[in-house]
């Protein structure tokens, strides 16, 4: 019978299976081991031991559809050449991202360099669980040195005034959102650039007389989930900060949302939803909702990442429309009441159980930032060829000039491998030239912005802001679509949320 | 038994609950089918409209040209057709097996056998305890990390159990009067009665480990070695991660890359409703 | 009296020795399901012992904090509101999903042409296969609030001069929990029959044909053969998807918003919003993963109690 035959392999690969799981335990068990000790090589630069085998853990990396240009292996080959160095990049997927550092370092396999946003990277020191470069930093003469921009290196320092500490190091800037709105649109309806909060309402009203246009302006919730809380809608917030600040009068830290100036901001939300200049839908909107809505030509006006997504955005609406050559997707300078702000530059941390951290240091972090051959590595990947059958690198020597290949960057878009190149934290002569529109929208933003410092934390802290996070997007979005007035909102906030904000203010003032 | 469409009187009942029964289905489908034909649509249009249309505004097949000519999907296309076979086999097998031990009332430590297994079912150590031992068996970064996390499915086996439950007790006694072995009962007796059992469980296990996500995510760290669901949501949630390499929007990639997740089982299923109806003849041999 | 209890005890022994060795092929044929049984699911539950120590990734050893994670977990306001949302809204979905997938597995029982009826069973099976993301994408659509008349529902309500503008019905705290369970059953109804339908095809023929003879009309046939015949599915499918309704995350998470929090925060939504900020806390996460166990263990006991004190058995 033929099931007898088929029942009976089922229990022979049961058995199989169970057999070979435990003979490769043991080959992976040694495996681990091998991490966690690395053996150093003889030769030295500096007189620093260069480590045999670095492993990364990366959320940013290139983008996985480039890995058939030979993506990151082709990397990590290069830098093999170059430095002698075994490089292994662990991409896991971007939701479970910090998900997945956790795990590391609770299962012993701790990667020797890390990947921290401005929110992870102080929580993260303070557990001891990076190591600290600061005197690497200061006394080290690499040519990074000479051309780094030193405020992006400060940013990352923190702990107490007088003994600030760095323990990651900037990968790139931390760029910001800077508002879109439809050049097109602004052009029909004789339009100029709005120049204050009158002008910006004004131009939204008009929008809104456009067939099809659902929303002036479209926007995924009333605040963000993180810091900058604000910085999606800073046409309305101006210098309101629902989060907590360092006051500079006060000279203490103070909770953002018992301020006067916010009362001001929120009212002002209130009014546009009301008027229906905002997205009515902004509560249950996704990211994905709003750069919708905008490339099919249902909203005015999108506050999003200021560079390459401008040229995205572009490239997208230009698909979808018809629209191209014209100056569609337009960037705002912001208007007189407020600035934009520039997140912390995201950290490159080495993690404390490295056995030869000075090592990475030099050989990865210091050569990734040399202005020269380990820059144009890590910034625009490796030199070959790709002419459709052989696919060996992401740029090549063109009669002297350089240029980046397609697949890998679509016509004109210059992509990064791992570092951003219109966000570079060294001044070097990037011989590939970048896309006048995404240094257009990253020009407009620097002038225009300011950066927030990393939040400070700590245990307590972290305890105790989620529940109250909860409490004031559910409060915020109240007021905003008109459920609770501005007054009763607030103080429901205050008594709902008074112990979370008891300990945060303590821990930030003692 | 097909009775009679008519309207006199002895059929009347029965006509006016066909056509009830009809008309109820028919508005059911419709439910069902709108949405689904929104995705189908948009997966078809070059420029996929923001809300509902029926017609594809500019027809195009791109979307799925690329999915079968992009090794980025289509690879994981296959790891997961690989995989779900293999996790169905493994998950049937535990699932057959479990529940012939537990239908076995006389044999000495089957009450704890059973109570091992609901207590897994309400009880778990939590991901990372799981994941410790999946890396120290050395199978992070394999296949089997996914298959075989989720093959022992209590709900399946107790479900199967309950099939298994429902054999005339007097066809084991015969087979063993007859000097079958246990095993060949299994094979020659307990199979073959619950077809209908082992098509809609193994059904469901093959839907399980296609649709299985968090495993992959949370086991697999070699982006070579994702599934299409990891693929799909990265697609849908991130939305930026195919750029604008494509000429074709990422709407239309997307909805077509849910068109793609779905068809395997347009195609399995009828072969699985074969069981079913072959399954009636159960009831023949029942006392 | 006391030699005869001894030898009573030897020969229950023998038997039971017997019995082992009478048994032995399954016990052969069960070691690779219980192999993998205690790697997978036993080596695992040590891990519970965490629930009473401060565990993060970057603490080197665990340290004992006796009961602190559950006082942590029981002295949130938001944990209990959490607690009795997760209760109310998977229990009335589950009933809801019992009522449903029998009542249209009967139905689809009748139709008598063969070629229909696969039909509509691979269409009822179609929204299974849609990810909650999507779902949830779809029911946005629908209940839309743009344009001039706002998506389907608005358009409807508002020519049935139901309502006089679109409502935003996602954000409504007295509408979002009839959605959800709209969409629960839309999604999962036609999957919920399969396992009704295979049990109905079991049910033997003979029953039918002596109850026609006896003059049993069709409904009689349903009500006196077809659900008794489908009850001991029924209590199976219930009692064990009662194991399952503390688990509810992703359908909420995805539908829901901080402006109904009220009404539709779950547990699983409440403790990943906790986790996503406040570090990786595993002590917490596992106190909570035990609240969770000890709840559905009182609900799947006592439906386990109740069907074995009404069917005089219960199903485990």
């Amino acid at each position: 019978m033929k099931k007898n035959i088929i029942l009976k392999a089922a229990t022979v690969a049961v058995a199989l299976m169970m057999a070979s799981s435990f003979l490769t335990a043991c080959g992976s068990e040694q495996g681990a081991a091998a991490i966690n000790d690395l053996p150093l090589d003889d030769t030295c630069v500096d007189g620093v031991a260069k480590p045999e085998k670095i492993i990364m853990m990366v959320d940013t990396f290139m983008k996985v559809e480039n890995r058939e240009v030979g993506g990151k292996d082709v990397v990590c080959e290069e830098y093999k050449k170059k430095t002698g160095i075994d490089l292994e990049i662990e991409m896991p997927s971007h939701n479970q991202y910090y998900e997945k550092v956790n795990l590391s370092f609770a299962s012993g396999n701790v990667p020797n360099v890390i990947e921290l946003g401005s929110t992870y990277y102080p929580n993260y020191s303070a557990y001891g669980a990076l190591w600290d470069m600061t005197d690497a930093y200061e006394s080290s003469t690499a040519p990074m040195k000479s051309i780094i921009d030193e405020q992006f290196v400060d940013a990352l320092r923190i702990g107490d005034e007088g003994n600030k500490r760095l323990y990651g190091f900037p990968m790139a800037r931390g760029n910001g959102t800077i508002t879109y709105v439809r050049g097109d649109w602004m052009k029909e309806l004789g339009i100029s650039d709005p120049k204050n909060y009158d002008d910006f309402i004004n131009m939204l009203e008009k929008f809104k007389t456009i067939e099809d246009c659902y929303a002036p302006l479209t926007v995924a919730g009333f605040i963000n989930s993180e810091s900058p809380y604000n910085q999606y809608l800073k046409e309305f917030y101006w210098d309101a900060d629902p989060h907590f600040y360092y006051d500079d009068n006060e000279k203490k830290y103070v909770d953002g949302m018992s301020q006067p100036a916010m009362k001001d901001a929120l009212k002002r939300l209130r009014d546009a939803y009301e008027k229906g200049l905002i997205d009515r839908q902004a509560v249950t909107n996704s990211t994905a909702d709003c750069r919708n809505k905008f490339n099919t030509g249902h909203a005015g006006c999108f506050n999003y990442w200021a560079g390459a997504w401008n040229k995205t955005l572009e490239q997208n609406m230009s698909n979808l429309t018809k629209k191209g050559n014209e100056d569609v997707v337009k960037p705002l300078a912001p208007i007189v009441e407020t600035q934009y702000v520039e997140r912390p530059p995201t950290a490159m941390s080495i993690t404390s159980k490295t056995k030869n951290p000075l090592g990475v240091y030099k050989y990865l972090i210091e050569y990734s930032h040399d202005g020269g051959e380990g820059q144009m590595l890590f910034t625009h990947g490796v030199e070959g060829e790709n002419n459709g059958k052989e696919k060996t690198g992401h740029w090549k020597n063109e009669n002297g000039k350089i240029v980046a290949l397609p697949y890998f960057s679509s016509e004109n878009l210059v992509e990064k491998v791992y570092y951003s190149p219109e966000l570079t934290i060294t001044e070097w002569n990037d011989p590939i030239e970048a896309d006048h529109e995404v240094v257009n929208s990253s020009k407009i933003f620097r002038e225009n912005s300011y950066m927030v410092p990393v939040p400070k934390t700590s245990d307590e802290m972290s305890d105790a802001l989620p529940e109250l996070d909860t409490v004031r997007k559910e409060v915020i979005s109240k007021i905003v679509t008109g459920v609770t007035g501005i007054d009763d909102g607030i103080k429901e906030y205050e008594t709902r949320a008074a112990e979370e904000i008891e300990i945060i203010l303590n821990a930030l003032n003692s | 038994m097909r009775q009679k469409f008519s309207f006199r009187k002895e059929y009347r009942g029965r006509t006016i609950f066909v056509i009830l029964n009809t008309v109820f289905f028919i508005f059911i489908m419709a439910c069902m089918l709108i949405p689904v034909i929104k995705v189908l649509v948009d997966s078809l249009d070059a420029n996929p409209a923001y809300g509902m249309n029926f017609w594809p505004t500019q027809f195009t097949l791109d979307a799925y040209i690329i999915i079968l000519s992009k090794t980025e999907l289509y690879l994981p296309f296959l790891i997961s057709i690989q995989n779900t076979l293999l996790g169905t086999f493994v998950g049937l097998a535990i699932a057959c097996i479990g529940a012939y031990i537990l239908i076995q009332k006389e044999m000495p430590g089957v009450r704890l056998f059973s109570y091992m297994f609901m207590f897994t079912m309400i009880f778990n150590g939590g991901l990372l305890p799981t994941y410790l031992v999946v890396r120290d068996l050395g199978l992070l970064n394999t296949c089997w990390s996914v298959v075989l996390t989720i093959a022992m499915n209590v709900y399946n086996l107790v479900l199967m159990r309950n099939f298994f439950e429902q054999i005339p007790a007097s066809l084991f006694e015969a087979a063993e009067i007859d000097g079958c072995s246990p095993f060949g009962i299994f094979i020659k007796i307990v199979l073959p009665l619950s077809k209908p059992a082992l098509a809609s469980i193994g059904l469901f296990y093959a839907v399980a480990a296609w649709s299985e996500y968090f495993h992959y995510v949370l086991y697999i760290t070699d982006n070579n070695k994702f599934n299409f669901q990891v693929k799909l949501r990265s697609l849908i949630l991130d939305g930026e991660s195919l750029s604008g390499d494509y000429a074709v929007n990422v709407e239309t990639i997307k909805n077509a890359s849910i068109i793609v997740a779905i068809l395997p089982f347009m195609f399995i299923y009828p072969f699985c409703q074969r069981y079913f109806i072959s399954g009636v003849t159960m009831g023949a041999v029942k006392e | 009296m006391a030699n005869t209890a001894k030898s009573g005890a030897m020969s229950d022994k023998n038997k039971t020795s017997a019995r082992i060795i009478r048994y032995s092929p399954f016990y052969v044929m069960f070691t690779p399901v219980l192999i993998i049984l205690i790697l997978f699911y036993y080596l695992p539950i040590l891990g519970l012992r965490w629930s009473l120590y401060k565990f993060n990734p970057f603490i080197p050893e665990p340290v004992y904090i006796g009961f602190e994670n559950f006082m942590t977990l029981f002295k949130s306001a938001r944990f209990w509101a959490a607690f009795s949302n997760t209760l109310v809204l998977s229990i009335v979905n589950l009933c809801l999903s019992m009522i449903f997938s029998v009542g249209i597995a009967l139905l689809i029982n009748e139709i008598g042409h063969a070629l229909a009826k696969k039909f509509v069973q691979t269409v009822i099976y179609l929204p299974h296969f849609l990810s909650w993301v999507v779902v949830a994408g779809i029911f946005a659509l629908i209940l839309s609030v743009e344009g001039q008349t706002g998506g389907f529902v608005n358009t409807i309500l508002i020519k049935l001069h139901l309502i006089d503008e679109p409502v935003y019905w996602l954000t409504e705290k007295k509408a979002w929990r009839l959605i959800w369970y709209i969409a629960n059953r839309w999604k999962e109804t036609g999957w919920g029959t399969i396992i009704f339908l295979a049990a109905v095809t079991g049910i033997s023929p003979d029953l039918y044909e002596a109850a026609e003879i006896d003059g049993a009309g069709k409904l009689k046939q349903v009500w006196y053969i077809t659900i008794p015949s489908l009850m001991e599915t029924i209590l199976v499918v219930f009692i064990l998807n009662l194991a399952k309704v503390m688990n509810v995350f992703e359908s909420v998470f995805v539908m829901y918003n901080e402006m109904v929090y009220d009404v539709s925060d779950v547990i699983q939504t409440y403790t990943y919003r906790v986790g996503l900020q406040g570090g990786a806390n595993y002590g917490y996460s596992t106190a909570v993963g035990i609240f969770k166990s000890v709840i559905s263990l009182i609900l799947v006991s006592a439906a386990n109690y109740t069907s074995g004190k009404i069917r005089g058995r219960g199903i485990i």
